[in-house]
């Protein structure tokens, strides 16, 4: 894929992309309609948070983006590149230019933090070299980097499984970040840290929107965080797309209408800052 | 506050007393007619052991007066099964390393290789070990080589069962971020799922050395080489004293060697 290497300028960050969904459906082999004809544009560098009640099929988008969940019907282009029907080496390809954060993290805990954080390298590196334990000085230097720019290069030999949840969740910004990414996303990336730590880690996210203009999309809980840290929302219920539209804006009747109900104080984490 | 007490409503627990009773009285007929030699069942001849008891309790009381004098005789023998038990062990944990990730779900996503890896496994282990040692000896000749081979495929079935269901068993949510990042299956497991699974492993391999100890001290007996060929020996002649003296040894190896294991065990994380 050159034209994906392309887009990788010197200075090591790349340029962001647009995502496009059309008339996405997505049937889980068991019969479950998680997606029903979803459409959307995101625009290049945009940050973007996705809302909606459990089981609305916030994770399933999120994840026909970078083809961990194939899309049953429809089409999601990133960047130009068409994901359904992509497989094997070209789909690997393609998620190398794709970073993701997990709300359980997904770190390996008995390794380091930097074979961490190298995991990010994965499509960039021949398996053979993997295989042989080899990695080169450059991509162990950008491993140090991405670990400074959220705060954890001190933690680089420390075994992962021994950092606290919003450290970990650092660590695995570090390894999304590491893989020069041109979209970010983002699974409920707070919803398992105190009100504190999850304003720091949105605030790492927006800071990598601004800094590294990097396509961002999170699914989030928390209205308040989604209304503070993205312009723009999408509300989800039931596998389709019920609110597009300003974040800061969104009505209680926007919101009745993605909860089903009006909008309650329990749905803010509120500033414990 | 108060304490007016409403009284709790539990669901029903259910109850299998049925179907308990069934399994209960099935394995009772199922012994029982085990042990009818009409249809076939063992028989136990009660009064065949009060007979010949006397005889027994002469043998015990010769293995209760160990002849120490023949320990030095014992020593090379015992050094060649320790070398077999160690030698195999180490040669099936490098072995078992890519075998255990092609035979567990986690590891190895292709059905048809994991089922062909774990047939093979599933065969190798149906095989009694003394009849492996038997038709090694036949194939390769009296000696220390065939009660190594010998460990070595037990311990390679011992070890690729355990730790392949073991990792089956535990979560690994670290592989889909291996894969989002695009990488590839053998990237995932060499970079993240090894280093997450070694103290599993670690944890047999040293349990198939406590193994082949024990093993090895009675691979011998078909003539696969170590002290079990020594003590088949001293039995053949009676000598009673000599092979008690081998038993007590076999004991302190085997303690020693599980001692050091254990030490070394609950040191891995
Ligand atoms: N692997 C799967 N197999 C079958 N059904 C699934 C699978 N993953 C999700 N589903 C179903 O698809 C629907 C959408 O799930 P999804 O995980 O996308 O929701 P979500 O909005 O992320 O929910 P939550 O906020 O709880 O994470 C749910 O009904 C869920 O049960
Ligand atoms: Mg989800």
């Amino acid at each position: 894929m050159t034209e994906a290497a392309s887009t990788t300028q010197p200075d090591g960050v790349a340029t962001p992309w647009s995502i496009t969904l059309e008339d996405v459906s997505v049937t889980y082999p068991n019969g479950t309609r998680a997606l029903r004809g979803v459409s959307a544009h995101i625009e290049a560098g945009e940050m973007v948070s996705i809302v909606g009640l459990s089981g609305s099929g916030k994770s399933t988008l999120i994840r026909t983006i970078n083809g961990l969940v194939p899309a049953t019907s429809g089409r999601v282009v990133v960047g130009g590149h068409e994901v359904t029907g992509l497989r094997g080496r070209a789909l690997r390809q393609l998620r190398g230019h794709i970073g993701m954060i997990f709300q359980s993290f997904n770190l390996a805990d008995r390794t380091s933090v930097l074979n961490n954080v190298l995991v990010g390298r994965f499509a960039h590196t021949p398996s053979y070299r993997t295989l042989l334990g080899l990695t080169s000085a450059a991509d162990k230097e950008l491993a140090l980097r991405c670990l400074d720019s959220v705060g954890m290069l001190e933690k680089v030999w420390a075994r992962a499984g021994a950092l606290s949840g919003g450290q970990k969740q650092r660590v695995a910004i570090a390894r999304a970040l590491c893989q020069q990414p041109s979209v970010m996303l983002a699974d409920e990336p707070v919803a398992s840290l105190d009100p504190p730590t999850a304003h720091a880690v949105m605030g790492d996210l927006a800071r990598i929107n601004a800094e590294r203009d990097l396509t961002v999309l999170i699914n989030i809980h928390m209205m308040d965080l989604a209304r503070q840290y993205s312009r723009r929302m999408i509300g989800l219920r039931d596998g389709e797309i019920v609110y597009d539209g300003p974040a800061a804006s969104a009505t209680d009747a926007d919101f009745e209408q993605i909860y089903d109900r009006p909008i309650q104080s329990r749905d803010r984490m509120g500033s414990a800052l | 506050m108060t304490t007016q007490t409403t009284e709790l409503r539990m669901p029903p627990k259910p109850r299998n007393r049925w179907r308990t009773a069934a399994i209960v009285a099935a394995l009772c007929t199922f012994t029982v007619l085990t042990c009818l030699p009409a249809i076939g069942g063992v028989e136990l001849d009660f009064a065949g052991m009060v007979r010949n008891w006397a005889n027994g309790a002469d043998k015990m009381g010769e293995l209760l007066r160990p002849d120490f004098s023949f320990l030095p005789r014992t020593i090379t023998p015992m050094l060649e099964t320790l070398a077999m038990a160690v030698a195999g062990a180490a040669l099936a944990a490098a072995a078992s390393i890519p075998l255990t990730l092609w035979a567990a779900r986690p590891s190895n996503p292709n059905r048809v290789t994991r089922q062909v890896v774990r047939f093979i496994i599933n065969v190798n282990r149906a095989v009694p070990d003394l009849v492996f040692a038997m038709v090694l000896v036949a194939m390769v000749g009296v000696g220390v080589l065939p009660g190594l081979i010998t460990l070595f495929l037990f311990d390679v079935g011992v070890v690729v069962k355990l730790v392949s269901e073991a990792i089956e068993g535990a979560d690994h949510h670290y592989i889909e971020a291996g894969q989002a990042a695009g990488g590839t299956q053998s990237q995932i497991n060499k970079a993240t799922l090894l280093p997450q699974s070694w103290t599993l492993y670690a944890n047999q391999w040293l349990y198939s050395l406590e193994l082949n100890v024990r093993i090895s001290a009675i691979l011998g007996i078909v003539g696969a080489g170590g002290i079990g060929r020594l003590l088949d020996e001293r039995r053949g002649f009676y000598a009673y004293d000599d092979v008690s003296v081998i038993i007590l040894e076999i004991l302190v190896v085997v303690m020693i060697i599980e001692l050091c294991s254990n030490l070394l065990r609950s040191r891995l994380r």
